[in-house]
């Protein structure tokens, strides 16, 4: 019982840090929420409330406009679009990278990781012209092919990661078994890869869910706008409209969190014990 | 069904060769078995065949077809992987099932053959099982399972039973002679152990540091090995071997004398397997020494004498009296010497003449095991 006693008290800063830290990355959550369900005379009451009395949904049908709404579908075409190309580009290069030794493709692989040593700040500007050279200004293909741009490379050094661990004697299994080197690929080695490819697949969606510079930089139409841009029209020249702001924010905020929630459990590593002796 | 022959097959990785102009012809339906210690190349070998390694140098051919440029999957053959290589992500079933699924055999054929396949290698409980929730024994199994659902021209197994605990090796070893006797199929079979090669084999080849030492019936082998590599690694207790000096028709040592009519005069070593010396009174054998050590086997007795720097193992009836530091004599059997050259170690002329290397090929069917 003593020692018993003992580690729990030893527990007891744990458990506290764990607490300070979910309420370090919950609490503007919180506000967020709390702050999209108050009127419109109550964010800044004083004193300041945690929760509104009466919490109302006002911001959220004021917020989704017209202009929101294609906001958000832009933002879906862009991310989707980058995820469809990227991913699939990326897992191919990444296993040609792993299944195929020549010296020239550790070269390539040490350039891909180069080209993530610069901040994209950097990169802006003579993206920028090639984009207006291009005429493609104001165009989802600008962003879409940015986009790749920046997440092709990390995408392909993770995809790598997992790939290295799909042991090659299963491909070599299933070419005894009679298999044609596609069809293993498709039987054998995105199944197993399947957590890393949809680790892949969150991490680019992230990332241009929330870009801002790019499309701040590239768009200039409401047409084309995605929503982290487009949520500075809340951000007037009088004054912030917070309560609309928050609203919208959950709003665009919900689906990473839905998408996280269920892809949650597709994240099991270990997927590939038991292949082989050892 | 398919004759595979080696044709000076070489493999190297920049300075390791790991096979060494190997050249091995295996009759239609013949269970070939290769035999040699770690590291010797059996695996690669076997790959090569197989198609997952290209060979350096040489040619491989299955039936009259040289199939160098062949992928494996058109070779038409099932392999059994020293590591098992099974698909995690697929329960037992649809392991054993992924080659029949491939080359669409209908599902309820499919079922049905899976469920035999696994019922030969007793699996049939661990149907819905994935591999990970498996023992190695269990994993084994269903990499030979995968291996049999088929009727390919060719087996290759490599180690296929070497997780197994003994008493289900000696069933699964049945299973496999009883199985492929039946499908007359040509296997090649891969072991470093050498009751398995003995019992399962229609010839072994005999392998080390990447060459071929000798090719024969297991019998053949036993009775008469190429060199004394073979002699040394073949049978257990191994056979002893003394170096002597071969003069004016006798085998000349410190401790003994053995007349020797047609061995040339120099360096030879002196084979004898334990079963085939005895114990005597010290004053009645070859040679005295003194007793090293006394291990009693159950059906006999195993007795290691002192031999001046050297150590002799005789095997003795288990009533043998001899303990640790008594003198005993110790004579050999004239007729079953096995003499080798000193210095390469091959064996030298029987004394009927024949060179010890050469065995009858290929067998015809049926005749192997009268
Ligand atoms: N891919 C490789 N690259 C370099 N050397 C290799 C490679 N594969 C095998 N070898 C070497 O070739 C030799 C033969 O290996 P192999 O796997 O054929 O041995 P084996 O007879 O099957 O041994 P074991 O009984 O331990 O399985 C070894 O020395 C091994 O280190
Ligand atoms: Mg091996």
């Amino acid at each position: 019982m003593a020692s018993r006693g003992k580690s729990l008290i030893g527990k007891v800063p744990l458990v506290i840090l764990q607490l300070a830290i979910a309420f370090l990355v919950l609490a503007p959550f919180f506000w967020m929420l709390s702050v999209s369900l108050k009127p419109a005379n109550e964010p800044f009451a004083i004193p300041a409330r945690l929760w509104p009395d009466n919490p109302t949904l006002e911001n959220y049908i004021l917020a989704f406009r017209p202009e929101f709404r294609r906001y958000f579908l832009n933002s879906i075409i862009v991310s989707g679009a980058t995820v469809l190309i990227t991913v699939p580009l990326a897992l191919l290069a990444a296993y040609s990278l792993t299944r195929y030794q020549f010296r020239i493709l550790s070269v390539f692989l040490a350039a891909v990781i180069l080209a993530q040593f610069f901040p994209a700040g950097a990169m802006i500007i003579p993206i920028y012209k090639m984009v207006k050279a291009a005429n493609l200004l104001d165009t989802y293909a600008s962003l879409i092919i940015a986009y790749i741009t920046v997440t092709l490379p990390v995408a392909i050094w993770m995809l790598r990661g997992f790939l290295t661990r799909v042991p090659k004697t299963l491909e070599e299994a299933a070419a005894i078994d009679g298999a044609r080197p596609l069809r293993a690929f498709f039987d054998i080695v995105i199944p197993l890869a399947r957590p890393g490819i949809v680790a892949t697949t969150v991490f680019v969606l992230i990332v241009t869910w929330q870009e801002f510079l790019f499309a701040l930089s590239f768009t200039s139409t409401k047409e084309m706008r995605t929503l982290p841009v487009g949520m500075n029209d809340y951000i007037g020249q009088y004054g912030i409209r917070y309560g609309e702001l928050m609203a919208s924010s959950v709003m665009v905020s919900l689906p990473v969190i839905v998408i996280f929630f269920f892809l949650q459990r597709q994240f099991v590593s270990g997927l590939t014990a038991g292949a082989v002796k050892g | 069904m398919a004759s595979v022959t080696l044709k000076s097959v070489s493999k190297r990785w920049g300075s390791v060769t790991a096979v060494d102009d190997v050249s091995l012809d295996i009759a239609d339906g013949e269970f070939m078995v290769l035999l040699g210690p770690s590291g010797c190349g059996k695996t690669t070998t076997m790959r090569m065949v197989a198609g997952l390694d290209d060979p350096s140098e040489g040619d491989i051919l299955i039936g009259d077809r040289v199939v160098n440029d062949l992928a494996p999957g058109d070779r038409d053959l099932a392999m059994v992987f020293q590591n098992y290589g099974l698909y995690p992500h697929m329960t037992v079933a649809e392991n054993i099932g992924y080659p029949l699924k491939v080359a669409r055999v209908g599902k309820a054929e499919r079922t049905e053959r899976v469920r035999a396949a696994a019922a030969r290698v007793e699996l049939e409980a661990y149907l819905e099982r994935k591999p990970q929730a498996l023992s190695g024994g269990q994993r084994q199994r269903v990499a030979l399972a995968r291996a049999i659902v088929r009727t390919p021209r060719l087996f290759l197994m490599d180690e296929p039973l070497s997780n197994l605990d003994a008493k289900l090796r000696v069933s699964m070893r049945a299973q496999l002679k009883h199985l492929q006797h039946e499908l007359a199929t040509t296997t090649i079979y891969v072991t470093h152990d050498q009751v398995e090669a003995m019992t399962l084999a229609d010839r072994v080849a005999v392998m080390s540091k990447g060459k071929l030492q000798q090719v024969g019936a297991p019998l053949d082998i036993y009775n008469r090995p190429a060199n004394v590599f073979v002699a040394g690694f073949l049978g257990n207790p191994s056979m002893n071997l003394i170096a002597a000096q071969a003069e004016g028709g006798r085998l000349i040592h410190a401790a003994f004398s053995l007349p020797a009519d047609t061995v040339r005069p120099g360096k030879v070593f002196v084979g004898q397997r334990p079963e085939d010396m005895k114990v005597t009174e010290p004053e009645k054998g070859d040679f005295r020494g003194e007793v090293f050590s006394a291990e009693l086997l159950g059906d006999a007795a195993l007795i290691t004498v002192r031999l001046n720097g050297d150590l002799v193992a005789v095997k003795a009836p288990k009533d043998v009296r001899a303990r640790m530091g008594d003198v005993v004599g110790v004579s050999f059997d004239p007729a079953m010497l096995h003499l080798f050259d000193g210095q390469s170690g091959e064996r030298l002329a029987d004394r009927n003449g024949e060179a010890g290397k050469v065995t009858p090929f290929p067998q015809a069917r049926g005749e192997r095991h009268p």
